[in-house]
């Protein structure tokens, strides 16, 4: 497998004319200072192995496709599973490896610092945000925050969640605080997941830790560098398309390319959310024609065993979980309604059948089971070629198989219909 | 005998009970059962003789692990060794105090969102527990439904830790800057597996190591999708599945559910062959070029793993009969001591479990009052620290060394120190040999033997020999065969499958009541780091008390009140470093190689709380986050 066009491997980039800082043999340059931290100027053993990937020498782009080259991907976790981060792992349209290699057309690279893929650690990671605290950053920034926000005045003298020390002091720095610090510089602020953007199962009933949405925590007068409130992807996890998608919609209009992408009220991407799961439910017709699954596997609609698909706004069953493959319905799970702000509390116990659903599923047993019965019929019907005229040459059939009255009646009135439409032609 | 520091005996017909005569079983102060301590002398230096050579670092945060850990060591630059660790685990968030008072089948889809990279195995002992509560039994297509998801699982998840979590440690990138002369011997060996991943030199495997750049880097990540893709077919959605409830699985099968399986499956014949070639050149290379690397992130041969991959006629979900149907999985449960295999039994394994949070920030829960249980279903002893019996009050501090530093609990096993991971339940099964009989796999006593279908590449066997040791480049090797006996055991539960398939035992779920009555439940899986249980207390039909103990926790444990290490602590500690760079330039890799190889996943590990929930109200001296 190569990645065609990453020309950085081979040396140094050819299209790049300067080239100042050192560079090792496969073309990633090392740190110009090993041993100092630039922000407080004192010796930091990780430096040096900061083989970070925003000093990879970047990549020219063709100016009609516009004018960011760059921009940095803050991702910081709350109460978080890391589930969200998985997600993202697994979009492909575009793919996180594509973003980050910049090898999308028009779209700038996405330089990420994040836990789970940076190379450097420690003191040499914390100084990628005291870097964007301070504006010494070449690009715009942008956060992504996943998990919950939790309140740190509950935690005491400790913290629920730290994330590095600050330079100076070593002090224990909160993930939070870097949120509070950063949000407001960035040029957007994205909660990724139903925890970021709700409060989600930290949130729940019971929690001791003050969890909340990051809507909730910075306020709605809350506007990023750019001016935009926050962006709320929920789902849990959320389907890791559904983030890159957004992701490159916004650069694609930041570039000039692509117009806004619109969000609802609730600042979800509305193209992506407008649509209740049950109304792109591969299980929807049998609904319609009145058939309910009665036990777990069953291949029927699954609103008595518990599912709220009809209520839930996800695009799950459109578009897969990954690679347009899975997903609750379409695999035989029901729908707990993870993408909904009252998640999970206003879905639980979620084996319970909704208690609205009485109403509708009693109605559809009735309408809907005529309209099967006389679908089954005019079936039957088609699955009999003109040629066969009384019975089908089948090796598979296991009983002589003779067309109902019923279809002998359907096919003459439908034949008569047929013959009166042909003259207009 | 099978245990040594708690005072349980076991009588003629195998009975487990206390021994008499002893005043307080489970008390923390008895010198006599206290364990001994492999690394215990080096902690007790006198820090006035640190010379001015011994640096001090604190990693906060590690990167390349999943969630947040943070390390403390003290690099000895005079004899160029790690003379100190600490494990600090970041992040609390309270999921049991969430899970109290709930409907017990809601546990499955609460406590899966305990952890995101393990995005499956926690629904999946979720069930087990609930289903062992309930007393019922899964139909032999539900339990296959769930072997084949957690097949699935170890598939994306053992490639993606070698592809972007540990390689980039060995890539060209990093080891340029630590040790240059190693990329340049690199470029000259040639790469014995050659034929097999196609990288003519061992410098050619390390440029495909590189972040976001490298071949074998990119193929890993679309190798995980792969992974994912054929855990949905079985679990619904991937993280956090949609199909997994208690008695089986909700999954609708079809002809289409198998032949995507299957032909996904069969990627990885080849892929596994290609991952154990990779990895094995590139480890005989570092051991090659400096022997000393056997020495980065050793410590003693002590394992703990609970097993995975039920036998569908064996499998009847009680906790009475968790020895019988521990032993018939097709990765076997037990307890390694010194090398040597203890038990395999999940009853001896649940009776030694204990979690004490003397350095973690939890007040002791080991009251009187909160002591329900001393006794399993069966007679056997537990506890006041075992699962069943644990409350847990968070109780965030600062952080001091002396005192509390973690968020994670110490569990240890017959107060030991123990470790888990993808290789602990190969080296358990290869001990064992007591897997099911099957055409892809063998266990011999001191290995694995793996047989490899021809695909793209030929027909293969591959030995997992049974390392004499436990250090970084043993747990990555380990990792990678570990994926190539993954994708056998697979092979060995698809054609199981189809078996059940044809006699028409499709039924993958039995119904069930939620008993109203006081219950207890136990599940017992393993995630891809390994050890993985949830043990529930519910009463009239709701949860009173759920408890969830897994890998990271075992492995990213800080001290015991013994003075005992966790095991990243021990792992730590006699690293050497073996940067050919000056003394200034020294990165401490070999530090973090170590962390790295146990593949932490700290999500899970600090979800940790249950019980009254009293939380100190004190004034947070840095309180300007919330200003």
């Amino acid at each position: 497998m190569h990645i065609v066009g990453l020309t950085w491997n081979c040396g140094k980039d050819p299209m790049t004319t300067e080239n100042t800082t050192p560079t090792i043999s496969n073309g990633l340059t090392i740190e110009p200072e090993p041993g100092i931290n630039r922000v407080s100027g004192k010796p930091d053993p990780f430096a040096s192995i900061g083989l970070r990937s925003r000093h990879m020498p970047t990549k020219r782009h063709f100016g009609a496709l516009g004018p960011l080259e760059k921009i940095y991907l803050f991702w910081f976790v709350g109460a978080s599973c890391d589930g969200c981060t998985i997600a993202l792992t697994a979009a492909t349209k575009p793919s996180a490896e594509d973003l980050m290699a910049g090898t999308v057309p028009g779209l700038p690279r996405v330089e990420v610092v994040h836990t789970v893929v940076s190379v450097e650690s420690g003191a040499e990671w914390v100084n990628n945000m005291v870097m964007a605290e301070n504006g010494e950053l070449d690009a715009p920034f942008v956060i992504c925050w996943e998990g919950s926000v939790m309140d740190e005045t509950k935690s005491g003298t400790g913290y629920w969640m730290g994330l590095g020390e600050d330079p100076d002091t070593g002090r224990t720095v909160t993930s939070l605080e870097w949120l509070t610090r950063l949000a407001p510089k960035a040029a957007a602020v994205i909660a990724v997941g139903t925890c970021a953007t709700w409060g989600g199962i930290p949130a729940a009933e019971g929690n001791v830790t003050g969890a909340m949405g990051t809507m909730d925590y910075l306020g709605k007068d809350f506007r990023s560098a750019f001016g935009v409130p926050v962006v709320n992807i929920p789902g849990c996890s959320p389907i890791g398309d559904n983030i890159t998608e957004t992701a490159a919609a916004v650069l694609l209009f930041l570039q000039g390319l692509a117009p806004l992408p619109e969000f609802d009220e609730l600042g979800r991407p509305a193209w992506l959310f407008g649509e209740t799961v049950h109304r792109h439910c591969p299980r929807a017709g049998y609904y319609e024609e009145g058939v309910f699954a009665e036990e777990y596997g069953d291949k029927e609609c699954l609103v008595e065993l518990g599912c709220w698909g009809p209520v839930v706004q996800c695009n799950i069953v459109e578009r897969g979980n990954i690679n347009g493959h899975g997903g609750c319905m379409q695999m035989g799970g029901i729908c707990i309604g993870c993408t909904m702000p009252s998640f999970p509390d206003k879905f639980s116990p979620f084996y319970a059948t909704p208690p609205g659903s009485a109403l509708s599923t009693n109605t559809s047993r009735v309408v809907g089971g005529f309209i099967r019965r006389m679908r089954q019929v005019t079936m039957s019907d088609k699955n009999r070629s003109p040629r066969w005229d009384e019975e089908a040459p089948s090796g598979w059939a296991r009983h002589k198989s003779e067309p109902m009255v019923a279809n002998r009646i359907t096919t003459k009135f439908y034949k008569a219909y047929q013959d009166s439409r042909k003259s207009f032609k | 005998m099978c245990f040594k520091n708690l005072p349980i005996e076991f009588d003629s017909e195998g009975r487990a009970r206390l021994r008499e005569g002893v005043g307080d079983p489970y008390g923390l102060n008895d010198g006599d059962r206290r364990r001994s301590y492999t690394k215990v002398a080096v902690l007790e230096r006198d820090p006035v003789q640190e010379g001015p050579r011994v640096r001090d670092w604190m990693i906060d945060p590690v990167t390349r692990v999943a969630g947040a850990l943070a390390v403390h060591t003290k690099l000895d630059l005079e004899k160029r060794e790690a003379v100190e660790g600490h494990s600090m685990a970041m992040l609390f968030r309270g999921y049991e105090l969430i899970l109290q008072g709930r409907d017990p089948r809601d546990a499955i889809d609460i406590s899966s969102r305990a952890c995101g990279v393990c995005g499956g195995v926690h629904s999946t002992v979720s069930s087990l527990a609930i289903e062992q509560a309930f007393g019922i039994t899964p139909p032999p297509m539900g339990t296959i439904v769930r072997n084949l998801g957690e097949v699935a699982e170890m598939l994306y998840d053992h490639p993606l830790h070698l592809g972007l979590l540990a390689g980039p440690d060995y890539s060209s990138a990093l080891v340029e800057v630590t040790n240059p002369e190693l990329v340049v011997e690199a470029r000259r060996t040639p790469a014995p597996n050659a034929a097999t991943h196609g990288y003519q030199t061992i410098g050619d495997i390390m440029d495909a190591m590189n972040p976001l750049t490298g071949e074998y880097y990119v193929e890993a990540l679309g190798i995980t999708r792969l992974g994912r893709e054929m855990c949905q077919l079985m679990y619904g959605k991937y993280p956090h599945p949609s199909t997994l409830v208690p008695g089986g699985v909700m999954t609708t099968l079809s002809t289409s559910t198998f032949n995507e399986f299957y032909n996904r499956l069969m990627k990885y014949v080849d892929y596994s062959k290609k991952l154990v070639g990779i990895w094995d050149d590139v480890i005989d290379f570092f051991l090659d070029q400096n022997p000393d690397y056997a020495r980065v992130g050793d410590r003693p041969i002590n394992l703990i793993q609970t097993g995975i991959w039920d036998q569908p006629e064996v499998y009847d979900g009680t906790y009475e009969n968790a020895s019988a149907w521990g032993d018939a999985r097709w990765s076997t449960p037990g307890i390694i001591i010194n090398g040597e295999l203890l038990t395999t039994r999940l009853h001896d394994i649940n009776m030694g479990i204990e979690e004490f949070v003397e350095h973690s920030f939890y007040e002791d829960y080991a009251t009187d009052e909160n002591m329900k249980f001393p006794q399993d279903s069966l007679g056997n002893p537990l506890s006041p620290y075992h699962a069943w019996n644990k409350q847990t009050i968070p109780k965030p501090t600062g952080r001091n060394f002396k005192e509390k530093y973690s968020w994670s609990t110490a569990p240890r096993w017959d107060r030991m120190t123990l470790e888990t991971g993808t290789y602990g339940r190969m080296w358990t099964t290869a001990l064992a040999q007591k897997h099911p009989t099957n055409d892809f796999y063998e266990a011999t006593g001191d290995g694995i033997r793996i047989l490899m279908p021809e695909a793209t590449l030929p027909e293969t066997e591959m030995f997992w020999k049974v390392p004499g040791r436990l250090n970084a480049l043993e747990r990555n090797r380990g990792r990678a065969y570990a994926t190539a006996w993954t994708t056998a055991v697979g092979l060995g539960i698809l054609l199981q499958a189809f078996d059940y398939w044809r006699r028409g035992e499709t039924k993958t779920h039995t119904k069930f009541t939620i008993p109203k009555d006081e219950r207890l439940g136990a599940g017992f899986w393993e995630a891809g780091r390994g050890y993985l249980t949830h043990h529930l207390h519910m009463d009239k039909g709701k949860l009173v008390n759920y408890q969830i103990n897994t890998p990271s926790t075992w492995n990213a444990s800080p001290r015991d009140p013994f003075g005992g290490l966790g095991p990243y602590e021990e792992a730590i500690i006699g690293t050497p470093i073996l940067e050919s760079v000056g003394d200034d330039d020294v990165k401490g890799i070999d530090v973090l190689r170590s962390i790295r190889s146990f593949d932490p996943c700290m999500p899970c590990t600090t979800h940790i709380d249950t019980g009254k929930g009293v939380i100190t109200r004190e004034l947070n001296s840095c309180s300007c986050t919330l200003d």
